[in-house]
């Protein structure tokens, strides 16, 4: 894992490695998210081992794939991820949320090799990678989009806008994948504004709907294969996964760890991977 | 202004592949020959203007220039944060383009009066704010904002707005479009409340007064060349169809106020008062304190005998 090692092949590893960057970075910053980034951390993990047609050298190539986090608040995610892909160097991430430092505690764009579009306020990134994912389709250009949500995002009503019109565009190109952890900022939530029948909305806005567990990584490759979009997969997930302590609590979406979280956690992590 | 706009940009898409043309469902009988003529380079988005706005962002994110058009509040208040995150802080070149500018919508409603979108709006980063004051103003206008590549924000009236300009004025960015000379002080006006100010002209012409009238398009990139030789003159009178409050008035202000010049200027602008009165355009820019006999009281209250 040092700067010196070479980009991840094997999404399991990329992703435990991340779960270390998150809990260092968060508990270093003193900042909030730390659960939501775990909960997600394995979906990006497989999109950037090559499912994901993007490397550091692709950034600006027009055919790439694009991948956007719009659940901008698990940030610590997507930023470790790219860092140990080598998309910008890896000791940025010691330096999350400081001053003038180029990570802000939200995802960030400008500066920030590899990523796609500033996110922080939900509902934002969906439209906008059905732009990318339209501009594609009627000039013919490759390249997949990626749209990486929260469940709690689709309180949002331009989730379903955006629905509406990739079906009704056959945007084959686009792809949404919802991070399920069941979880938003207060409570749970099926008890803060009902999503299910969650996949049936979905498949009702003439989408193609696959549910796959995830925090599997063999299982959401195979699902991110399908290519009969517009494509919602729903990966049924663990917010806080793989830390017991943090799992399926709403505290963590907002405590940092300690430094005594921190070393607790990297034992957990090491016991279950 | 909103027919001189489509044909003006249509006549430029067909060159011009990056050109496209979304809509929010409107443009009823308007948009109708750039749909037949184009049909790849145009989209009617449905009624979503924050879906839209979004999709806008990220289309021009791959290197195309998207016109977002609809009425008055919906491509701009609608959909603010959309402009806000994805247009101005990606800096995506997406153009904004709204019609019936302050009350043109007349009696459908408060609801479709555009008087709060120029403070919002020139309130973003990156953002133009670029309000034409006639149907030649709007081509030279039009073919400029083609050529830039910048967040834009083009404030359109509706239909048969009268002809201000005589011959095509020479757009330059952030340039006073003069009308009318004159030595006594200034009218500069924005947008089609221009025949307001030039009726004014004629007024203060038969007490013996001479204004200069003049047009400024240009929102957000103040002319302070001209303003500052104004101000020298006389009194500076700022006419707009939009409310008092962060409109144009208050762009001149601040701009007159950070560059240290010197004089009086004066505001005529929507005092708001009366949100639920129906009728047409002219009669609500009067119910609302917009008219010639105000600017020529203003202009005398202000003028040094």
């Amino acid at each position: 894992m040092s700067n010196m090692a070479s980009p991840f092949t094997n999404a399991a590893d990329l992703a435990l490695a991340a779960r270390h960057e998150i809990i260092s970075m968060t508990s270093i910053a003193k900042a909030s998210h730390v659960a939501s980034a775990l909960s997600v951390v394995d979906i990006l993990s497989v999109l950037y081992t090559g499912t994901a047609s993007i490397s550091p050298e692709k950034v600006s190539e027009p055919d790439r794939d694009v991948v956007i986090l719009s659940k901008g608040h698990s940030a610590s995610a997507l930023y470790s991820v790219l860092a140990l892909q080598k998309f910008f160097p890896k000791d940025w991430l010691a330096h999350y949320c400081e001053n003038d430092a180029p990570l802000g505690g939200h995802v960030t764009s400008k500066g920030v090799p590899g990523v796609e579009l500033s996110t922080g306020s939900l509902g934002h990134g969906l439209p906008y990678g059905l732009g990318i994912a339209m501009a594609r389709k009627k000039s013919g250009a490759m390249g997949r989009v990626f749209v990486v949500m929260s469940d709690g995002e689709c309180d949002e009503g331009t989730t379903w806008e955006a629905a509406m019109i990739a079906n009704h565009h056959n945007l084959n190109n686009l792809v949404v994948i919802v991070d399920r952890n069941r979880i938003q900022s207060l409570t749970f939530t099926e008890d803060t504004l009902k999503l299910e029948p969650f996949a049936d909305k979905w498949a009702a806005f003439g989408w193609q709907v696959q549910t796959v567990p995830g925090h599997d990584h063999e299982l959401l490759s195979n699902a991110l294969a399908s290519k009969t979009q517009p494509s919602c997969i729903i990966a049924d997930t663990t917010k806080g996964k793989g830390v017991d302590f943090m799992e399926n609590s709403v505290l963590w979406h907002y405590k940092p760890p300690a430094a005594d979280d921190v070393k607790k956690a990297f034992v957990q992590l090491s016991e279950n991977y | 202004m909103r027919d001189t706009f489509v044909k003006t940009l249509l006549e430029a898409a067909k060159y011009d592949p990056n050109i496209i043309l979304m809509t929010g469902d409107l443009g009823y009988g308007v948009l109708d020959t750039f749909q037949t003529e184009l049909p790849s380079q145009f989209i009617n988005s449905g009624v979503n203007e924050q879906a839209m706005m979004g999709m806008a962002a990220g289309y021009a994110s791959t290197g195309k220039r998207v016109f977002v058009y609809s009425i008055g509040n919906f491509p701009t208040l609608r959909c603010l944060e959309q402009i806000r995150n994805d247009v101005c802080l990606m800096n995506n070149p997406v153009v904004i383009v709204s019609v019936g500018a302050g009350y043109a919508y007349g009696s459908q409603g408060y609801t479709h009066h555009a008087l709060e979108d120029i403070a919002v709006l020139r309130a973003l980063p990156n953002m133009e704010v670029i309000v034409p004051a006639d149907p030649i103003e709007t081509h030279g206008l039009t073919l400029a904002v083609i050529a830039s590549s910048k967040p834009t924000y083009l404030r359109l009236g509706k239909s048969n707005e009268p002809e201000i300009h005589t011959t095509p004025p020479k757009i330059s960015v952030g340039v006073i479009n003069e009308i009318k000379t004159g030595t006594d002080g200034t009218l500069l006006f924005a947008g089609s409340v221009g025949v307001l100010a030039v009726a004014a002209a004629k007024e203060l012409e038969t007490q013996g007064i001479s204004v200069a009238v003049a047009s400024m398009p240009f929102v957000s990139t103040i002319d302070l060349n001209y303003l500052s030789s104004a101000l020298v003159k006389g009194p500076v009178i700022v006419i707009e169809e939009h409310a008092y409050r962060g409109g144009v008035g208050s762009a001149v202000l601040e701009a007159v106020n950070s560059a240290n010049l010197q004089g009086s200027i004066g505001l005529i602008a929507s005092d708001q008062s009366n949100l639920s009165q129906i009728g047409d355009q002219n009669f609500l820019r009067v119910a609302n304190g917009i008219s010639t006999e105000k600017i020529v009281q203003k202009f005398n209250a202000l003028k040094v005998n």
